[in-house]
């Protein structure tokens, strides 16, 4: 896995010498007269590609695959040599892309047959290979900024393709001696230099192409270690498609490629577009794609592919898809695809399928036995990549359901308003750098945490936590106090809502305050109130130092707030022997609770539940009880609610929360020594108590209760 | 990773131990105490671990099998150190180990992923006494180096055999415990598997990086936009109670004992914000994404198997500023809220994923390859094919002609443009009485730029310069001759 490998850089050097200009004589016959067309006439004479025509559309063909599997970190130098060195293109991303190297191609044009061949010479082009593979690429440098004190770590090493005509085996060997004096004088000039760096290791691929039918004057020579640094190899190719096909090989082999052949795909034929045949396609992709093959060695799904005997290709069966169904696949490694003939119609057919949005599952041969899916063929914004889906089987099966686990028994979920909260806190991509007001750079995903801890300053979990969350009259209010900052329009909006919920007190309408898991009677009405105003304040409270209008927003629920909290208190301790006639539901309720509800009857369930939402417009769920008032419990210290200010007005509804969990946790441990006495110390305790929340407690015992 | 226990159950290993007290232990009852010990550890932290056991000594037997195929492995090998003699012993297989040939090659290293744990029932001078520490030392080099030996310190006992299979257990089985958060929502939980360091470029970031016990969620992402992505490995996140000592209460699994049962029992009816997440992640279609450590990114989703059970799964991408390109780089994710409008659609008919690349691929943007003929050939027909039909076909036309000019400059096959200029000639000769006047113009048009531009030389030749239709007007004129 290293970024900085030989293929990092690769410089193409293709000789454009006079006689490169030469037939390669293989003839292409481009006239091809299409049946019943008037008789009598001769197709024109075929043409043949020059030397040079070959090795520059071969050479497109390598760059193209490689662009297509590996647009970025991969990068192309290409020089051409005759009288002179011209470097086409450079090192920088911008400049990596067919289009660039074909527009400087066209402007070198094909070599001139009448140019004197003695000024002429392949080796200006090695020497400016050379010469290139020194300089540091904008890969390199954003590593060896990054690195600071271990910059030497970023390696420099590169791979120079030579395509040319030598004369001999001597002349081979001149030429790589010339590429290793330059790259040893080249070091020393780049020991000295910041921008360049020294070559530690230097692939020459030398390829010597004649036309077809001469013979050749080179030997093939396989890699060989000249010098510490440099290795090469010389492949001596006929040209036209002999010298292309070994392009594709080398390719692959320089970039660690496989090829997998799509079998089975069907297609419309051209000519009956009712009948359909079956065509195979071949990609090419990184070989890690096969991982999975070499592991358990199963090399019995390979075959030889057309192209020739010593081509190994995976072959995988198409599955036609059913459904347009997003699914969320097990997939270990994607791999970008380039196919083999690229504008053949069976190729040009399945990439716009792909390209299309559709996805495709791949299935391996097997004569018997079940049917294995082993990768997927899918596109995502115009590349189409091959999925490697985890066929073998894994040590998660079986596992646990969440709903057996820590908080698996619990029904009443705010799943579908989690669920609001989901999407309002959807990521999208941010091209263009922001600023803070400070100047410094603004991390879009920052901000994105930044939003996640605003948004749940205040966000109980299950429905019967809440009184507001359940109130469609809150919403406009709760939509917006989380945001950063309000618009004076949005004060407006939330100060309606207090007026309103003031109306609706004043007319006394019932409050959706949930009585599930409670134990005691449901409050009265002005109780109810009370408990809806105090989480308001609590809610709004967690977000007062967000802004100046923020806290206005408080100011007004402050004044709005019928009864000083004091007052109330008295109010609610002389009615409190009134409440035993309260609602009846609460049995029901309970046996609610006790059922271990399925997954599936919890999320109907809260379906269901989104639909009365919408029948009622105001209240959405109305159950009169409601958490035991908080002053008949035992306070707890509550250290993970900061944001509820201890010292004003009545207790929070997270710390009547808290409470109960308290109170439910007791139940597992032996109770303190302290509170089993508290018929004793009942005084002191609540003494406490009194200092700490400014609140009266005559009403403890209740602890020992339960 | 699940794990084999090899035990070695050879007659070296009935060796008694001399210790203080009255009852008289054999290494195999030391090496059945270590053992004990390291289950029971598994029974209680951690549970979803799978083990077989495999005996052996000059033979070898499976005494309990795993129930499912794995493809990584964690093998402990309990021993001795007494490696027999003669062949097929240790000794005798590593000296022969380079004349085995390949159908009867040495089990190591195994085909798949492992660790090879040795637990010697021996103390170090005791196996240097011997070449039997050289030996094991081999088996952990040819396992790739994964894996240690273990040895006891000090005296063969109880103890020391406890802190030894104590040192193991440190090593591979301590359970990984974090802390989810959505902001102020936090839950403790258990992952499991436990997440294996990985080395990211072993040149350029050798040393190997470690994902945070603080799971911090940044956002949320459809299904349809992330779009399975590859991932380096998926773990179960497991809600846990911790009580005050750091122990975990239960992480799901049903119990025996009646105190832990009821522990559970209570645990499962707090409310558990995972349980909120996976169920609101399940019902909403989406993913969570979650900071695993800086520049290191993973997603949470809701993962149901085939009986319809269904669990928080966590998946890790591979460490990176840009693991999915699609996505873009992770940094660069921020909230809709930021964004002038929302890009989701105000009915959530949009997306602002996949993020397009700068270049279109090779077969997304219609490029020229002639390697084979046929491929020539085509771009010929089409040109044809079009010629044909002018006056109606005029841009087709052009825009083919013009993109086998382009290719035929780049690459400098300049006897391609002038075949195809004398065949559109021949085309033009051969037009028949009732085609449209405009057919022949556009034809002998075409024909000519492209031998100018066949020369080579001239600004015909122009990769940027395209050749325009033939500005004619047949029915102006003969309107006006009417």
């Amino acid at each position: 896995m290293k970024i900085f490998s030989e293929s990092h850089k690769t410089v193409f050097v293709v000789d454009h010498c006079p006689y490169m200009a030469e037939s390669c004589r293989q003839h292409v016959e481009f006239d091809m007269l299409v049946k019943n067309r008037t008789q009598g006439i001769i197709p024109l004479a075929p043409i043949s590609k020059s030397l040079w025509t070959c090795s520059v559309e071969s050479s497109m063909e390598y760059c193209r695959i490689m662009y297509d599997i590996f647009p970025f970190k991969k990068l192309v130098n290409f020089i051409v040599s005759d009288s002179g060195a011209h470097v086409l293109n450079s090192w920088t991303q911008e400049d990596q892309n067919l289009q660039e190297l074909m527009a400087a191609l066209a402007a070198v044009g094909p070599p001139n047959p009448r140019a004197d061949p003695e000024c002429c010479s392949i080796l200006h082009g090695l020497v400016a290979a050379v010469e290139t593979l020194c300089k540091i690429t904008e890969y390199q440098h954003e590593a060896r900024t990054l690195l600071m004190e271990n910059a030497e770590r970023v390696g420099n090493r590169g791979r120079i393709i030579c395509i040319t005509n030598a004369k001999s085996d001597s002349h081979v060997r001149m030429l790589e001696d010339c590429v290793q004096e330059t790259i040893h004088e080249h070091n020393k000039l780049a020991a000295n230099s910041d921008h360049l760096m020294q070559i530690q290791k230097c692939e020459l691929v030398l390829i010597h192409t004649y036309p077809v039918g001469e013979d050749s004057l080179v030997s093939d020579r396989p890699k060989k270690e000249l010098s510490p640094v440099l290795t090469s190899e010389v492949h001596s190719v006929r040209a036209g498609r002999h010298l292309a096909t070994k392009l594709n090989i080398l390719v692959q082999q320089h970039f660690d490629l496989a090829s997998t052949t799509i079998t089975n795909i069907p297609m419309k034929e051209e000519q009956h577009a009712n009948t359909s045949a079956n065509y195979d396609v071949e990609l090419l992709h990184h070989k890690d794609a096969h991982v999975d093959f070499l592991k358990s060695g199963d090399t019995h799904l390979g075959g030889s592919s057309r192209e020739g005997p010593f081509k190994e290709t995976i072959t995988l069966k198409w599955c036609t898809p059913r459904t347009n169904n997003v699914e969320l696949h097990y997939c270990t490694g994607a791999y970008r695809i380039s196919p083999v003939d690229v504008n053949s119609r069976p190729s040009s057919c399945l990439t716009n399928f792909l390209l299309n949005g559709r996805s495709v599952l791949l299935e391996q041969p097997r004569k018997s036995g079940s049917k294995v899916i082993s990768h997927m063929l899918s596109s995502h914004g115009g590349e189409i990549f091959l999925h490697v889906l985890s066929s073998s089987r894994s040590i998660l099966e079986d596992p646990p359901s969440i709903s057996e686990g820590c908080g698996g028994r619990v029904t009443d979920y705010r799943i579908t308003d989690f669920g609001e909260f989901m999407r309002e806190n959807r990521l999208t991509p941010f091209l263009d750098p922001r600023y803070k007001i400070d100047g410094s750079l603004e991390v879009p995903l920052e901000r994105a945490k930044d939003q996640l801890e605003k948004h749940t300053r205040y966000w109980p979990m299950i429905i019967s936590q809440t009184t507001i969350f359940n109130m469609q009259a809150v919403v406009p209010l709760a939509s917006v106090i989380v945001k950063e900052s309000l618009t004076e329009e949005d004060v407006l909006n939330c100060q309606k809502t207090i007026y309103n919920l003031v109306d609706m007190e004043r007319k006394n309408d019932p409050l959706p305050i949930s009585t599930v898991g409670t134990r005691g009677k449901g409050p009265k009405r002005d109780e109810q109130y009370r408990i809806m105003w105090n989480e308001l304040e609590t809610l709004v409270r967690a977000h007062i130092s967000n802004s100046e209008k923020h806290q206005r927003v408080l100011e007004c629920l402050m004044a709005c707030r019928s009864k000083p909290p004091e007052e109330e208190e008295r109010k609610k301790r002389g009615r409190k022997r009134e409440d035993k006639e309260d609602k009846s539901e609460k049995a029901v309720k309970d046996y609610e609770q006790e059922k271990p509800w399925q997954d599936s009857e919890r999320l109907k369930g809260i379906l269901e539940r989104g639909k009365e939402e919408l029948a009622e417009a105001e209240i959405i769920k109305d159950s009169p009880d409601s958490p035991e008032p908080p002053n008949k419990k035992p306070l707890v210290e509550m250290d993970e609610a900061p944001q509820v200010e201890k010292s004003k007005g009545p207790v929070s509804l997270l710390s009547l929360w808290s409470n109960r969990i308290n109170t439910a946790n007791s139940r597992k441990h032996q109770e303190f020594a302290g509170r089993l006495n508290s018929v004793n110390n009942r005084a002191e305790l609540y003494q406490h108590l009194k200092e700490e929340n400014g609140m009266e407690t005559t009403e403890n015992g209740k602890a020992s209760r339960q | 990773m699940p794990t084999v226990v090899v035990m070695d159950v050879s007659l070296s290993m009935t060796r008694p131990v001399s210790v203080e007290g009255s009852e008289e232990y054999q290494r195999k009852h030391l090496a059945a105490h270590g053992l004990t010990m390291l289950f029971e550890h598994m029974a209680t932290n951690y549970k979803l671990e799978f083990t077989a056991l495999v005996v052996f000594s000059s033979l070898w037997e499976l005494m309990v099998p795993f129930t499912r195929d794995y493809n990584t492995l964690q093998v402990v090998l309990v021993t001795d150190g007494c490696l027999g003699i003669g062949r097929g012993s240790l000794r005798h297989s590593l000296a022969t180990h380079n004349q085995r040939s390949e159908s009867n090659r040495f089990p190591l290293p195994f085909p798949f992923p492992s660790k090879l744990y040795i637990m010697c029932m021996a103390n170090l001078e005791e196996l240097q006494s011997t070449d039997s520490l050289e030996c094991l030392e081999r088996l952990i080099d040819l396992n790739n180096g994964e894996g240690q030996i273990f040895t006891i310190d000090g005296p063969l006992c109880l103890k020391n055999v406890q802190s030894m299979f104590g040192k193991l257990i440190d090593l591979a089985y301590t359970p990984f415990h974090a802390i989810l958060k959505c902001g102020h929502l936090t839950a403790d939980v258990q992952v499991f598997p436990r997440p294996e360091p990985f080395v990211v470029d072993e040149e350029i970031d050798p040393i190997p990086k470690v994902i945070n016990t603080d799971l911090e969620i940044v956002g949320f992402i459809d299904i349809a936009d992330i779009s399975s992505p590859p991932v380096l490995s998926r773990h179960l996140v497991l809600p846990i109670a911790l009580n005050k000592e750091g122990d975990e209460v239960g992480p799901g699994i049903t119990d025996d004992t009646e105190d832990e049962n009821s522990a559970n029992q209570i645990a499962g009816k707090i409310p558990n914000f995972c349980v909120l997440l996976h169920g609101s992640l399940k019902v909403e279609g989406m993913v969570a994404i979650v900071q695993l450590g800086p520049e290191w990114h993973g997603m949470l989703y809701s993962q149901a198997d085939s009986k319809k059970k269904s669990n928080l799964m966590m998946s890790l991408f591979e460490p990176g500023p840009e693991p999915l390109p699609w996505l873009g780089k992770m940094a660069q994710l921020g909230p809709i809220s930021d964004a002038k409008e929302n890009p989701y659609g105000d009915d959530d008919n949009k997306s602002p994923f996949p993020l397009q690349p700068k270049n279109k691929r090779s077969y997304a943007q219609n490029v020229t390859v002639w390697i084979k003929p046929s491929g020539l050939q085509t771009d010929v027909q089409k040109i044809l094919r079009n010629a044909r039909k002018l006056p109606e076909k005029t841009q087709t036309f052009y825009k083919e002609l013009n993109r086998l000019r382009k290719a035929a400059l780049a690459f400098g096959f300049l006897d391609l443009l002038k075949g195809v200029a004398d065949m559109l000639e021949r085309e033009c000769t051969l037009l028949p009485d009732t085609a449209h006047p405009d057919a022949a113009f556009q034809l002998t048009h075409a024909a000519q730029q492209l031998k100018l531009a066949s020369t080579g030389t001239s600004e015909y030749a122009a990769y940027d310069h395209n050749i325009t239709p033939l500005h004619t007007d047949f029915s102006g004129s003969s309107a006006e001759r009417l």
